[in-house]
């Protein structure tokens, strides 16, 4: 009976490996990334008899793991997706409550323009001049405000790259760790311990929610891990670091590189939270911080040109209203030559929200924009004949070796450099510096219109006349005749003449100063009218509609990181489900199981009682 | 399917919070009353709104103008009234002075108050607005318009200030000095008619006028003419040059017209043979010019007679311009105001729909918003009421 009670032992030391199970499982409930775990159990190899077999009880086979790669690679994914949309949603999330808090520009841009027509309403009126001032000083302060904030939440997107890259190889590192440690198992027990194995899992889904991720499992149960396009993070037992370091055009922003090769990953590291900083820095913030710039040098640009065509109360021409800054360039740090480039607007209809890189290979200069994308260059260059490209004018200086480059940035700094140049009142220039005007006996239909052409002429404020000898050949002040072209106006000392209608022999229009005139609103008028003035885009777009558009682009971004994020949590969720499905525990189902080792451990003990029991009557009846 | 217990918890616990973000959403959206709290809640209704909220902006702006506007206008028109009242004052004392029994001294007693009333109505003429600004001035509005030194000078301009009232549409605030004071024209408009001071006859020049135009082409010329009374009815016309383009006689009793070349002028009293009558395209004088002619014309010693009747005839045709010209300027001013008035409602109207649409845009659908609060609110306590049952019934509360 000796065979009954070794039996009778297996079964409940196999209960007991059960019962231990379960109360690990139980214990690990509401571990993360814990997989229950199941004992299988197989029979022990049987007794043979000369024409049967008795079956000498139970061996503990292995405790595993419930596990599915497939699944789990999925849930890896699917925390990438979801960590990239729950940081984007905050990130555009921020610059959304940016937006709509109380530095909205089209208000201040509105109550601007009012004042401009206050303004018009009473030109002579030093109060009204005064608050016109004011409002354009709170104009600039909303315009640097906005650009403030724009670059705060730069400042923060870098620092929490810094701290993306800090936590990607602190778990680096832990992974190649539990690698060394599973592999070393694995040789001196045969199976890898699976607490192990979900202590890497674990690690390495928080990885992915990191940094989007490949992994590619080793022979000796160890896993590679890879970001971006193949930069390795873990190999064997080793980590390989990922580093920030200064961009090659700006040493202010820091790119994400491979801290041992240097190599840049910025553009080709997509998923998880750093590939959303990247992502929202890139794709929404710039051409954001890009889209104000634009609208800033629209109105600076617009503003200035009417103002320019405006006289003073002093009857001086009207100068620079706003300062706004212009093209920024900047030299890779990687550039040999000695090459120069100076940027400026040449068309600002022509202006995009793009930056673009001029770079040299030793004969010739090419442009591409961030994107990636040729533009093509005309001119040559030169100072007399710039390159021109996207309303941009560019001069190159010799010395440029091949392979040395720049980056221009049209519009990025715009906003942050925008403000009032004039502070005194008087300076506005509300009136229009000449008048002219049509002869009272002309017979033609002509009616002068006047224009500034060159306010530095110095015969600007002079007195002319312009006497048609025929419908088509004028004399200004009995000058020599000249071919009048309809349509064409007339150019002389600075001022520009067009006429609208036709004019007839013997008509003279009379060109002077608009002296003393510190109740004419003309040119006031004129400003008022720049609210609404298409200047962008091909003279399309106002500085208001282009801040419309910044709001609508922001806004954009935002409701697509949301819907994204719903979208991107119930695919989490669908890949945890089933994951857990497989790895979770259920509390009932251990119950059940317990109950089942219980039982199972009682009758195991119960055969040994009774496996006692006989051999104790068998005793008593030897003794007998 | 199996499901892991703390799964289950966590992802009742996840769609409780789910449901209890879109409480917190409702609540901002009901408490703030719009439905766009950020743009990412609606970019194109965000845009929208901002292009809205300009639009109306800018109708408020163009009221701001209209109302500034109606004051100056208002303030132009009041003082052109007030030089209606002094300019009729004038018309009748002239009428009065033109009477046959005034003597010189009752003239000169007239020209005494005509002096003062060309004093008011030079004040008129130099009024300023609330901010001091020169109302006749042009642009020149820091600059007395109207001096009086040897004559009265004009030292504005011809600007005319302009208000943005609408979306393309510029209106008139004002009227330079020069188009009302100055620039009058004499005679009947077209021509005016002088006696040769060497006259002996009783003739007395009267209305002139000229005839229509369309009805004959040939009509009035512009050009300088003389009339000259050959007899006591007979009369020739002749140009510049001294040729005679016209002859005819004169017959007082019947009307004594005399017309040619579209030109009619009615004649009274008994011509001598030689006097003469100068007719010429009317010319520009301010109606500063023309009271002071005519104080000097009351003033002349020993009036009374054909002469003076001939000066006072040709003055109470510049005089009755000037009136013309205040009234006609006055009746702009009005049509300026009414056309600000139009605007001004149409930009009430305008803004009433900007805003019926920027509200249609941003503002919150209580109905709606409150029908989602009860609905998300019985959501949430389902949850909740189902995290309890579940957590309530479990297989090791039975293993007792």
């Amino acid at each position: 009976m000796a065979d009954m009670l070794s039996t009778g032992v297996s079964g409940l030391l196999a209960a007991q490996i059960g019962l231990s199970t379960v109360s690990h499982n139980v214990a690990n409930a509401n571990t993360d990334g814990y997989s229950r775990q199941l004992v299988s159990y197989a029979a022990r190899l049987p007794e043979g008899q000369a024409n049967y077999y008795i079956g000498t009880g139970v061996n503990t086979v292995a405790v595993q793991r419930a596990y599915s790669q497939f699944l789990n690679s999925s849930l890896w994914s699917a925390t990438s997706a979801q960590g990239r949309a729950g940081s984007m949603a905050s990130l555009t999330g921020q610059l959304n409550d940016q937006l709509s808090g109380s530095s909205n520009l089209q208000t201040s841009l509105d109550s601007f323009f009012g004042a401009v027509q206050d303004m018009a309403n009473a030109p002579s009126d030093a109060a009204s001049r005064q608050v016109l001032l004011a409002r354009a000083g709170g104009l600039a302060s909303t315009f640097r405000a906005l650009s403030g904030q724009f670059s705060q939440l730069s400042g923060q997107v870098q620092q929490q790259i810094g701290e993306a890259v800090d936590a990607i190889n602190s778990d680096s590192q832990s992974i190649a760790k539990l690698n060394g440690l599973i592999r070393s198992s694995q040789a001196t027990d045969g199976t890898p311990p699976a607490d192990l194995l979900d202590q890497r899992d674990a690690l390495v889904k928080k990885l992915a929610g990191e940094v989007g991720i490949s992994v590619v499992p080793q022979n000796d149960n160890t896993i590679s891990v890879f970001v971006g396009n193949g930069q390795a993070l873990v190999t064997g037992t080793e980590a390989h670091a990922l580093g920030t370091a200064p961009n090659m055009y700006d040493a202010t922003r820091l790119e994400v590189v491979g801290a041992a090769s240097g190599a840049v990953l910025s553009g080709r590291i997509g998923g998880g939270t750093l590939g959303a900083l990247l992502d929202f820095r890139g794709n929404v913030l710039d051409p954001a911080q890009n889209q104000l710039g634009r609208s800033a040098q629209a109105l600076a640009s617009a503003f200035n040109a009417q103002h320019a065509q405006g006289a003073d109360l002093r009857g001086q021409l009207g100068g620079t209203f706003f300062d706004v800054a212009g093209p920024t360039v900047q030299a890779a740090a990687s550039n040999s030559g000695s090459g120069t480039l100076d940027a400026s607007i040449g068309d600002i209809g022509a202006l995009s929200g793009k930056d673009y890189v001029l770079s040299y290979d030793g004969s010739n200069w090419s442009m591409r924009d961030t994107g990636g994308n040729s533009v093509a260059l005309s001119g040559s260059g030169t100072g007399a004949d710039p390159f021109v490209a996207a309303g941009l004018s560019l001069v190159v200086g010799a010395g440029a070796n091949a392979g040395d480059s720049f980056r221009v940035q049209p519009s990025r700094n715009a906003a942050a450099s925008f403000s009032v140049a004039i502070d005194d009142p008087d300076k506005v220039a509300a009136a229009a510096p000449l008048k002219a005007s049509a002869a009272a006996g002309n017979s033609g239909t002509a009616v002068p219109a006047i224009s500034i052409s060159n306010g530095s002429d110095p015969n600007l404020f002079n007195a002319s006349s312009v006497v048609f000898a025929t419908a088509t050949s004028y004399s200004i002040d009995g000058g020599p005749a000249q071919v009048f072209t309809p349509g064409q106006p007339i150019v002389h000392n600075g001022w520009s003449l067009q006429l609208g209608g036709a004019p007839q022999a013997g008509d003279s229009f009379a060109v002077q100063a608009n002296s003393n005139a510190q109740g004419d609103n003309s040119n006031a008028l004129l400003l008022g009218q720049v609210a609404n003035l298409g200047v962008l885009d091909g003279g399309v777009t106002s500085a208001g509609r282009a801040y419309s558009q910044l709001v609508g682009q922001v806004g954009s971004a935002g409701a697509l990181a949301k819907d994204d994020l719903t979208t991107q949590t119930a695919v989490y969720h669908q890949a945890m489900s089933s994951q857990q499905s497989v790895s979770g525990v259920n509390l009932d189902e251990e119950a059940a199981n317990l109950l089942r080792y219980q039982q199972a451990y009682q009758a195991s003990a119960q055969v040994i009682s009774t496996a006692n029991n006989i051999f104790g009557a068998l005793l008593s009846a030897v003794k007998g | 399917m199996r499901v892991s217990t703390s799964w289950m918890q966590q992802q009742s616990v996840g769609s409780m919070m789910e449901r209890q973000s879109d409480l917190s959403d409702l609540n901002i959206q009901l408490s703030t009353g719009k439905r766009i709290n950020q743009p990412s809640d609606d970019p194109v209704g965000a845009a929208r709104a901002l292009d809205l909220t300009h639009l109306t902006a800018d109708a408020a702006q163009y009221q701001r103008n209209i109302t500034s506007a109606n004051a100056r206008l208002g303030l132009e028109d009041q003082t052109l009234s007030n030089v209606t009242n002094v300019l009729g004052r004038v018309r009748t004392l002239l009428l009065q002075a033109a009477n046959g029994s005034q003597t010189d001294d009752t003239r000169g007693d007239i020209a005494a108050e005509m002096v003062q009333l060309r004093q008011q109505l030079l004040g008129q003429a130099n009024s300023r607005d609330g901010q001091g600004d020169y109302l006749f001035a042009g642009n020149r509005t820091g600059t007395m318009p109207f001096v009086a030194q040897n004559g009265v000078s004009y030292a504005g301009d011809d600007g005319q200030r302009m208000v943005a009232a609408g979306p393309g549409l510029q209106v008139a605030t004002g009227d330079p000095g020069s188009a009302v004071f100055a620039d009058i024209p004499t005679g009947n408009g077209r021509f005016a008619v002088s006696a040769n001071a060497a006259n002996t006859g009783s003739a007395v020049a009267g209305a002139s006028s000229v005839s229509d135009p369309n009805a004959n082409p040939s009509a009035w010329d512009g050009g300088s003419y003389s009339i000259v009374f050959t007899a006591a009815d007979a009369y020739e016309v002749r140009d510049g040059a001294g040729t005679v383009l016209d002859s005819g006689n004169y017959d007082a009793s019947n009307g004594g017209s005399i017309s040619f070349r579209g030109a009619q002028v009615a004649f009274s009293g008994t011509p001598d043979a030689g006097d003469t009558f100068a007719l010429g395209a009317s010319a520009k004088q301010d109606v500063f010019t023309t009271l002071d002619n005519i104080i000097k014309t009351l003033r002349t010693p020993d009036g009374g007679g054909a002469p003076m009747q001939n000066d006072i005839n040709t003055q109470f045709a510049n005089l009755d311009q000037a009136i013309d010209t205040i009234s006609r300027t006055r009746g702009m001013v009005g049509a300026r105001m009414n056309a600000l008035g139009q605007q001004s409602s149409l930009n009430d109207d305008l803004t009433l729909q900007y805003k019926g649409a920027l509200s249609d845009v941003q503002d919150l659908n209580y109905y709606d918003a409150i029908s989602q609060l009860g609905a998300q609110t019985t959501a949430l306590q389902a949850s909740q009421q189902t995290f309890t049952r579940i957590q309530g019934s479990k297989l090791f509360d039975y293993l007792r």
